[in-house]
Order: C-alpha cells, then sequence, then structure tokens
C-alpha cells in the first residue's frame, strides 16, 4: 500500500449504487467520504430519475432554472462524492451493462420493491451468479420476507408505524393550563426512519467488507426500514414486554428529572432547552435566574416535588427566558454548569462557533454549467486521526462519467458506446423534464413552510 | 444421530472490544459490535456500576441495579468485568485487558477520564494498533466541548428538535435518547470502518465522535435550504391538506399519503369519502390550493377506518399509508414476528421477555442473544481468573483493595 492512498479505509473498493431518494444514496455518499469510488447508476428519463433530483430543490435563490436537475441542494448532500452513469434498465443492452459492471464491483446498494428486482433478474440470487462475492444492500420498506414484504414504504409514514408516536408527542393541556400526559402521537422531523436505515447500511457494509476480506465471502443484506426503525425503539418495546406500559407522550418533559423543558426566548420562533440533573443544577439555575429564594419554595424543594408542581415551574422559568436571546440563556446557564442551550435552526447551524471551529461543513466547487459555484454541506459526526475522510467532490452531473464507466472501466470500444447512446440506453440530458415552478419564499412564509428569510443570505 | 450445532462465524469474530464509561452512546455502539460478532467486555466501577443501571423505566418499576430497561436492552451479548483504575491494581488489570482489545469505545466527558492511562494519546501511542472510539456530547474540541448536556440539550444544538413538532408549539423533543443512539450507531461505523483500514495497515486510530453532529447530518434539507437560498425550514405547518401527517381514524391515528407512483383516483377510492373524487385535488399544487378542504374530507374518511385495516388495503394497492402504533402493537405485531426480529431473553433478575433484535438481516447470519445484560462483575471471575491467570486468593484480594 502507498502512503498516497493509506489514509482512505475504502480505497479501492467500488460500490454500484442504484438506489433513489434519501436513505440509501447517503449511505453511499458517506462510502464515497470513506474513499470507495461509488457509481450512481441512475436513468435520464424523468419518469424513473432519482426524485431528489427532481422534486426536492432547494434551488440557488430558488430559481430552478432549465438544469434544475443539477442544482437541487439536497440531492448534492445526498450524492456528493459519486460518479454518475445512466443506463435505462428498460433496456437488454443496457441490462447487459449492467451486469458487467458487478461483476467488477464490490459493493451494491439498491432500494426497489422486491417485485421490481426480480422482474429486471437484478436480485441477489442472480448477481451472485455474476460476483459471487458481491455484498448487497436491498433496503426496503417491509423487508424481503412477511407479510407485509410487498407494501412500498416512505420514511415520513413509516416512522410512526415503528413507534415514534408513541414516544413523541405534546402533552395534553385543559381549560386551565394543567398538562397530562400526550394522547395525540407526534413525529421527529426530516425523514427520521431514512437516517436511521443509512447508518445501519452503513454499519452493515463496513462489517460485511471486514467478513469478506477475512472469509472471500460475500453478503446479502436484507434492510427492511419498519423494522430498522423498531430496533432504535428498543427501550420502549422493553417497556412494554416487562411492564405492559404502550405510551409514554411527554412533551419535552423527563421521567425524573426537573425542570426538563423548551422554553420561549427572545425574537420569532426562539427557544432555549433546560435540562436540570439534580439539586445542584437546580441550585446553580436559581442562582442565575436571580430567584435564589425559589430554591426554598416548598412546591421545588427536592427532586419529586419539582417533578410533581413542573407546571408552576416551567411558567416561572419561561418568564425568565422570555425577555433574554437564547445564546444568553445558554452562556448563562452553561457557566454555571447547567445543561442548557438553543433550539438551533438551520441559519444558526452555519453560523455557530462551534460547528465551524471543528470544520463541520465541507466545501465542494461545484461544476460551471450548474452556477453553484462554492457550497458547503453537512458532513459527519465523526473523525478519525490520520485518515483522509471527507467529502471529495460534488456530485455529478446526470450521465457525467458514462465515458469513463463505459470506455475505462469496462472497456467498451466507440462503436459500442455510440450504439447505446443511439438507442437512448444512456444518455446526459433528462427526457421528458419539465423546469419546476418555485413557490416565492414570501408565499412559502404564508403558508407555513418557511419560518422566514433572508435576502442578504449570502453574506 | 444428534444435531450437532455448529458454532456460525460472525462478521466481528475475533474482534476484542472493551467498553468504557456508560449510559447509553459508548454501551449502545458496543451492542452493535457485539450484534456482529466482536467479543465485547464492559468494564464498570466496582460497586457504582454504570449510571444506566439506575436509570429508569425499571422491571415493575422497582429502582434495582439489574432492572433498568435501557441497561437491559443496551447490554446483551457482552461480559461484564468490574475495575477501578484509580488503584494500582485495577490500572494493572486495564493495561492488560487494553493489550488484549482491538477496540475501546468509551463515552467520558472530555477531560474526564478516570484514569491517565484512558487519556487518548496516551492510547494512541502506547497501542498503536488499537481503534479509540470516544463518543461525547459535543466532540472532543471546539468552544463547547465541555458543555453540560442531556438527550435535550444535544437534539436541540442538533437542529433537528426545531424541525419536530408543530409551527404553532414549541420544538418537541423526540424521546427515547435517541441523539445518544444515533451518536452510538455512528461510532459504530466509523469503528467498523478503522477496523477495516486497520487489515491493510496494521494501524489503529482514534475517533471524536460528536452526537451533536452526528444528528445534525440528517438535516440534508434545513441546512441547504438556508445556504442555497437563505430560508429557515421550520415544523410542520398547522394548515395543510393532512397528507403525510398523523390523522385521526377509527382507534388511533394514520397518515395518509399520496407519495408512490399510484393516481389520485387510487387514493379517493381507498378511503371511500366520496367528495375526494374530484380533479382538483388531483395535483400536488391542487393539494396545496385546496388543502383545508381536502383536510374536512378525510377526517370524514378516515373515522370510517380502524388503522391496522387502513395500513393493510394500502399496502395491497400499493399505496404507502402509515399508522401510528405503539409498543404493544409492534411487540404483538405479525410481519415482525414472522421475520423472527423478537429473540427471548431470560435474565436471573430481571426474568423473562422477548426483546427486538437487530435491524438487518443478513444471509447466512443468523442473529443470536447468547447473553443477557451482564450482572455488576458477573465476569469478574472467568476473565481475570481464567484468561488473565489470576488466582482465587489473587481475585479475593483485588476485591478487598477494591481494585474489583
Amino acid at each position: 500500500m502507498t502512503m498516497a492512498n493509506a489514509g482512505r479505509p475504502l480505497e479501492g473498493i467500488r460500490v454500484l449504487d442504484l438506489s433513489r431518494v434519501f436513505a440509501m444514496p447517503y449511505c453511499g455518499a458517506y462510502l464515497a467520504d470513506l474513499g470507495a469510488e461509488v457509481i450512481k447508476v441512475e436513468t435520464h428519463h424523468n419518469a424513473f430519475v432519482d426524485t431528489t433530483r427532481t422534486l426536492n430543490g432547494p434551488y440557488p435563490d430558488n430559481k430552478p432554472g432549465d438544469l434544475y436537475y443539477e442544482r437541487g441542494g439536497t440531492f448534492h448532500t445526498l450524492n456528493r462524492g459519486k460518479l454518475s452513469v445512466t443506463l435505462d434498465l428498460r433496456s437488454e443492452d443496457a441490462l447487459e451493462v449492467l451486469r458487467r459492471l458487478v461483476s467488477v464491483s464490490d459493493v451494491m446498494l439498491e432500494n426497489f420493491t422486491p417485485r421490481v428486482m426480480r422482474r429486471f433478474g437484478l436480485d441477489y440470487p442472480n448477481l451472485k451468479a455474476v460476483k459471487p462475492d458481491l455484498i448487497m444492500v436491498s433496503n426496503t420498506g417491509y423487508g424481503h420476507s412477511g407479510p407485509w414484504t410487498n407494501f412500498g414504504a416512505m420514511a415520513t409514514a413509516l416512522e410512526p408505524t415503528h413507534g415514534t408516536g408513541a414516544f413523541t408527542g405534546y402533552l395534553d393541556v385543559d381549560a386551565h393550563g394543567n398538562t397530562s400526559p400526550g394522547t395525540v402521537p407526534n413525529k421527529i422531523a426530516n425523514s427520521y426512519t431514512d437516517f436511521l436505515a443509512s447508518w445501519t447500511a452503513q454499519l452493515a457494509v463496513l462489517a460485511s467488507l471486514i467478513h469478506r476480506a477475512r472469509t472471500g465471502r460475500g453478503m446479502w443484506i436484507d434492510l427492511a426500514m419498519y423494522q430498522v426503525g423498531t430496533s432504535f425503539m428498543g427501550e420502549g418495546l422493553l417497556d412494554f414486554a416487562f411492564n405492559g406500559r404502550r405510551a409514554r407522550r411527554m412533551g419535552n418533559r423527563h421521567e425524573t428529572l426537573s425542570p426538563h423543558g423548551c422554553y420561549p426566548c427572545l425574537g420569532n420562533d426562539q427557544w432555549a432547552v433546560i435540562a436540570a440533573r439534580d439539586d445542584e443544577d437546580w441550585l446553580a439555575l436559581c442562582e442565575t435566574m436571580g430567584m435564589a429564594d425559589l430554591a426554598g419554595d416548598a412546591r421545588f424543594v427536592d427532586p419529586v416535588t419539582r417533578h410533581r408542581n413542573q407546571d408552576a415551574l416551567d411558567a416561572i422559568i419561561a418568564g425568565w427566558t422570555a425577555s433574554k436571546n437564547k445564546y444568553e440563556v445558554m452562556n448563562l446557564l452553561q457557566a454555571a454548569g447547567v445543561p442548557a442551550g438553543p433550539v438551533l435552526d438551520g441559519r444558526d447551524m452555519l453560523k455557530d462557533p462551534h460547528f465551524r471551529a471543528r470544520g463541520y461543513f465541507e466545501s465542494v466547487e461545484h461544476e460551471a454549467t450548474t452556477g453553484l459555484g462554492r457550497q458547503e454541506y453537512v458532513s459527519r459526526g465523526w473523525r478519525m486521526s490520520g485518515s483522509d475522510v471527507r467529502i471529495r467532490k460534488s456530485a455529478p452531473l446526470l450521465g457525467e462519467d458514462n465515458r469513463y464507466v463505459l470506455s475505462q472501466v469496462l472497456g467498451l470500444d466507440d462503436g459500442k458506446i455510440a450504439e447505446l447512446e443511439a438507442a437512448e440506453a444512456v444518455g446526459q440530458t433528462l427526457a421528458g423534464a419539465q423546469t419546476p415552478s418555485a413557490v416565492p419564499l414570501a408565499r412559502q412564509v404564508e403558508l407555513g413552510w418557511t419560518v422566514d428569510y433572508d435576502e442578504e443570505y449570502r453574506k | 444421530m444428534v444435531a450437532r450445532r455448529i458454532p456460525q462465524l460472525l462478521p466481528l469474530n475475533g474482534v476484542r472490544v472493551l467498553e468504557l464509561g456508560g449510559h447509553v452512546s459508548a454501551p449502545f455502539c458496543a451492542r452493535l459490535l457485539a450484534d456482529y460478532g466482536a467479543d465485547v467486555i464492559k468494564v464498570e466501577q466496582p460497586g457504582i456500576g454504570d449510571e444506566a443501571r439506575r436509570m429508569g423505566p425499571f422491571v415493575g418499576d422497582d429502582p434495582h441495579p439489574d432492572k433498568s430497561i435501557p441497561f437491559l436492552y443496551l447490554n446483551t451479548n457482552k461480559r461484564g468485568v468490574t475495575l477501578d483504575p484509580a488503584t494500582t491494581a485495577g490500572a494493572r488489570l486495564l493495561a492488560e485487558l487494553l493489550g488484549s482489545a482491538d477496540v475501546v469505545v468509551e463515552n467520558y466527558p472530555p477531560g474526564e477520564k478516570p484514569a491517565p492511562m484512558l487519556e487518548t494519546e496516551y492510547l494512541a501511542k502506547h497501542y498503536p494498533t488499537l481503534i479509540v472510539a470516544s463518543i461525547t456530547a459535543f466532540g472532543q474540541s471546539g468552544p463547547y466541548r465541555n458543555f453540560a448536556a442531556t438527550d435535550i440539550v444535544t437534539t436541540a444544538f442538533s437542529g433537528l428538535m426545531y424541525h419536530s413538532g408543530d409551527s404553532d408549539r414549541e420544538p418537541l423533543r423526540n424521546a427515547l435518547n435517541q441523539s445518544f443512539y444515533v451518536a452510538g450507531i455512528n461510532g459504530a461505523v466509523a469503528t467498523a470502518a478503522a477496523l477495516f483500514r486497520r487489515m491493510a495497515t496494521g494501524q489503529g486510530q482514534t475517533i471524536d465522535v460528536s452526537t451533536v453532529e452526528c444528528l445534525a447530518s440528517h438535516l440534508v434539507q434545513a441546512v441547504p435550504y438556508y445556504s442555497y437560498m437563505g430560508a429557515i425550514k421550520g415544523r410542520r405547518p398547522v394548515r395543510g391538506s393532512g397528507f403525510e401527517e398523523l390523522m385521526p381514524a377509527r382507534d388511533g391515528y394514520v397518515i395518509p399519503s399520496v407519495q408512490g407512483s399510484q393516481p389520485w383516483s387510487t387514493v379517493a377510492e381507498l378511503i371511500s369519502e366520496p367528495g375526494l373524487h374530484d380533479e382538483r385535488f388531483a395535483s400536488g399544487s391542487g393539494r396545496i390550493e385546496y388543502g383545508e378542504e381536502i383536510y374536512d374530507l378525510l377526517i370524514k374518511g378516515l373515522a370510517q377506518w380502524d388503522r391496522k385495516a387502513l395500513h393493510q388495503a394500502s399496502g395491497e394497492r400499493r399505496l404507502v399509508f402509515g399508522m401510528a402504533q405503539d409498543a404493544g402493537d409492534l411487540h404483538e405485531c405479525p410481519h415482525l414476528r414472522e421475520r423472527e426480529f423478537f429473540r427471548t431473553v431470560s435474565h436471573p433478575v430481571a426474568g423473562e421477555v422477548d426483546y427486538p433484535g437487530m435491524g438487518p438481516r443478513l444471509s447466512g447470519m443468523e442473529y443470536e442473544v447468547t447473553r443477557a445484560a451482564p450482572l455488576l462483575g458477573e465476569h469478574n471471575g472467568e476473565i481475570y481468573g481464567d484468561e488473565l491467570g489470576r488466582s482465587a486468593e489473587g481475585l479475593a484480594q483485588l476485591r478487598a483493595l477494591g481494585a474489583i
């Protein structure tokens, strides 16, 4: 091994990424960050293209433009570092190209329904015949077995199906402002299950690579997002198994700690959280709020009474936070050792000194035709010493690497490539595309999709 | 003929992991590695143990150190020892364990390692093949690294909380310590990557996991919303058609959905509310424009359905409706049962119930729970005696010294 590549854990590993939307594309992006060559196998036909190219945006200055499918910020986050080859799998020639690609790849990611993969002959038994030690992730809503196997799924609907809503929900509030455990389930933002599936797939692929290096054997990973999501609800499921408790919705409160909540701060939709772990935190909080007397109040003298009187306690704390900036709440309380912090939004995160100091956002230069210039993206929650793990390049243009893949990787001659192009089996322009219209930001604010916007955000 | 069970070869068999610290993130990370076959030794403080032993809920609501439900879930397939690294004898045992380990997973706050030999620099220098994964709230560097944090604080800093809940109410925490689970699995991903790399280079690595940044990596929409166009994405709007949101059915909540590739008429037919058969509702822009009208029709239509029947009917029509299930629904779920998701685990103090198992299914690999969560110091004799060669008297002496 040369020094130059010693720092890329997945140097020399080739990944075929046939997946779409969030969970598996993000897995592919992380494998690219780790140094794998990740080839996104997509199509240039609008009806089958990855919908994050066409439906998600956001676009620079909210202007999709003619090349909108090369310009979406969510697509670029989820597909950074990859190469792109377009193969229209309805063509037998394109399918043959894909099978040849499988034979020279190590890992394949896909999230079609079991039915579709069998129809294309791209299910694991067929591909194993082409590449005996292939590692393949088949990501579906419900997995390749069981009574719901053919049900389609998407993360936002799966999330409460695997139990998040049993443990996430506001408290009920009566006419007098008294609270009781919540009866209405709520959701966790941002397609939560997609990300659980992505982390789970990454771990399974890496474990399988270790296994293959030791045994020479490949692996098929049947990743059911419903089951993955449930595995993160383990504490709740065991509470049922042992105690028969089906749900527990506590708003922002905690089983035992108090105060424990989310409090309004100065400004539009500004909030801070505060959590007192023990009497020491509680005394420090009273001191910081300038309410030392509160510590002696009979309603709040110990954890049990504080927990019982949280409605009154939360009102007092909210009265104190309401006149303060959320960062001021953070600074005052953290200086006193009390767990507290601002509820950060997207703008706050991009400007926050801690994320900045750690270099959390990684930037890449985009291809000139996209007009994106240099943009920065969320990276990873971890760093490895001495490893060159980073976002290597931007997401690819549609079919950007057709030539490289067909000619360099597979060794097809120019005649064969021209034939594929003429038959529309490969292509670089989105066929049947219609430039989406963007809803103006002012209208988005009215609709409640957007809280606010800055005209001067580039500064 | 007697069928002889051949032990299966799991991907991480032969990899030894020492788990130090406690609570949720490092134990979950190590549990995942154990599920893939690693030999995980959980190291706890003598007489005190992992703080998760004092975390509720408890079996029978009895706050006993072997009845913490989070602890029981997070620590299957591990062996447990006790040692106090602040004692000379305990430090010697720890050094021997470190010498036998491939991976250390720990989650001490920065600057709060219980012994100098657990400092990352020391480990990297003296055990160059060791992989050290350190999981903290904010990471090992940066201005907030020493901030006090619990799960609600890390979730707030991550940006995830701002987008959770309803736009007319405060941001809402997602319960069950999710930030630390997400940090744990990210720690396992980085550890596995380092193990794979070590097979080529022979070198260990140190890994710095930030819980806040692991969750922040979920924000593939909210961050570009601002960096691309200056917009601040918030919580779900209170107005809207009700699709992709939790809506009341007869016996609970469902999520009606127009996603997937079925035409509007399939959706309208399923819900069987006549008013929904209207071409104005067939497009996305129409559903925005007439959102409140659709909402009222959905309320009427869904009130005729039980959630499980609707979910079944949706699946059969290739629609992607969801439903709100509670822990009981999941425990009894016929789909999870047929996929053999649960494993019956017997624990000497807590008793025997079905535990949720492993998320993915891997070909040729049967997920097994071979051990329930360890009692405090349960494997001291096995590891210090049988493996590190301490005699019975030696062990008694270690106990008397408070080293174990």
